[in-house]
């Protein structure tokens, strides 16, 4: 039917280049998932089937990944800011999977316009921000940023403190009634102080928020 | 007084070897992450396939029409299509300041930019603003009984794109405030990048603020 040469390699030129494009990329939503490991891609899937779930609603939606050690702001799967976790540690994340929506943003002190004053206000910016903070989630989930040591060393012995406080109060619970505190799932970030704001900023009351874990020991 | 260096010493240096210790203890390193599982090739394989099955559905959700993004803290405004920037440009977005609502105990406006996903609903040439209630007590001034009165055309550049709620993303007459945060919740950009999205843009096209 075909005969002419010519008429073939345009045939089939036409016939290649009506593939769609979607076929040509193969999406990998993370790229760093060995889909060999099982634990990886059953955690990997868990995150993805959620993700699916939200980018399809018109919102935007926090990732906290722990493979990848980053904290993922996205929307319809497409991720619009990203920024590097320092270090993190966490307790009892087995109870951690689902979507976790966010009780509240972080306390920001807002300036008041004043008509009598005459003068403008300045506006807040990214500096008002707190660089420390926990955010709660319902369901119960508590995820505490703070900044690294070199980044602020006053906030950091603060939060260390902290963070003692409550583990000498889990422990004197456990020595004096022989119970141990219920389970619940919490994570800490060390981030970069300028990050820690920028999260501060983003997230808004009832946020969506993932957590990719990871079976690797923290870091 | 040599004692009581010595004591506050020690204590700070026991504080910090419980602060250093501590990490390896129970209650605040105990990770139970997901466990080690061994499954049949079989379900390996589903597990895979389901895995490429959700992708996919992922990269379907993404917009494939250019989208615009917002970034509110770092005040930029992108158009996008996939991952490949099609506009950068300098933008003002929300205050954050607020402002009493007169004769309300509790009442009062809250300067931000919304955060979220929103879609162009509206766009528009030579668009004139008509001013809110807020403007006027912003500046001390009463509150007109006539519309007519709180028509002011030209403050909002040649053309502005609607996004829901009285929030449009506009032009200024103020570009030295280009790159902060200083508006009334309205995304404002300069006359030619304004230009460029309301080209680029199409009403139902996604914003995404964050």
């Amino acid at each position: 039917m075909l005969k002419n040469p010519a008429s073939c390699v345009l045939l089939l030129s036409l016939l290649l280049t009506s593939i769609p494009l979607t076929w040509a990329i193969e999406p990998e939503s993370h790229s760093d998932v060995d889909i060999n490991n099982p634990i990886a891609l059953q955690e990997a899937t868990r995150v993805l089937a959620e993700e699916v779930k939200l980018a399809a609603r018109p919102q935007t939606y926090v990732v906290i990944d722990l493979v990848d050690r980053a904290v993922l702001i996205k929307g319809r799967g497409v991720e619009l800011h990203r920024f590097p976790i320092e270090r993190w540690s966490a307790a009892q994340l087995s109870e951690a999977s689902g979507t976790f929506r966010l009780k509240n943003r972080p306390p920001v002190i807002r300036r008041k316009v004043d008509p009598a004053a005459g003068a403008e206000q300045p506006p807040i910016s990214l500096d008002d921000m707190p660089t420390e903070f926990t955010l709660l989630f319902s369901p119960s989930l508590t995820v505490a940023v703070h900044p690294s040591a070199s980044d602020d060393l006053w906030r950091w012995l603060k939060f260390k403190v902290r963070q003692w406080w409550v583990w000498l109060k889990d422990w004197s619970l456990i020595l004096t009634t022989g119970h141990a505190p219920p389970p619940h799932a919490s994570i800490h970030l060390t981030v970069t102080s300028d990050h820690a704001q920028s999260l501060a900023w983003t997230v808004t009351e009832g946020m969506p928020f993932l957590l990719r874990r990871t079976s690797l020991p923290p870091s | 007084m040599k004692r009581v260096t010595w004591s506050l010493w020690s204590s700070l240096m026991g504080l910090l070897l419980l602060t250093v210790t501590q990490s390896s203890g129970l209650p605040v390193t105990n990770a139970s992450t997901p466990q080690p599982i061994a499954l049949e090739p079989a379900m390996l394989h589903a597990l895979q396939a389901r895995y490429k099955s959700l992708s996919k559905q992922l990269t379907q959700l993404m917009p494939a029409q250019p989208y615009i993004v917002v970034d509110t803290a770092r005040n930029h405004l992108y158009i996008k299509r996939r991952d490949q920037v099609m506009l950068d440009a300098l933008a003002s977005t929300g205050s954050g300041t607020i402002l009493d609502k007169p004769g309300e105990a509790k009442g009062q406006w809250i300067f931000d930019t919304p955060r979220g996903e929103f879609v162009v609903q509206s766009k528009l040439i030579n668009p004139v603003w008509v001013k809110p209630d807020w403007a006027f007590i912003e500046e001390g001034q009463a509150i007109p009984k006539s519309q007519a009165d709180r028509i002011e055309p030209g403050v909002l550049g040649e053309y502005a794109l609607g996004f829901g709620k009285g929030y449009f993303i506009h032009g200024t007459l103020y570009t030295r405030l280009l790159g902060k945060n200083v508006t009334h919740g309205c995304i404002r950009l300069n006359d030619e990048d304004l230009k460029s999205v309301y080209q680029l843009a199409k009403v139902g096209t996604p914003i995404m603020i964050f």
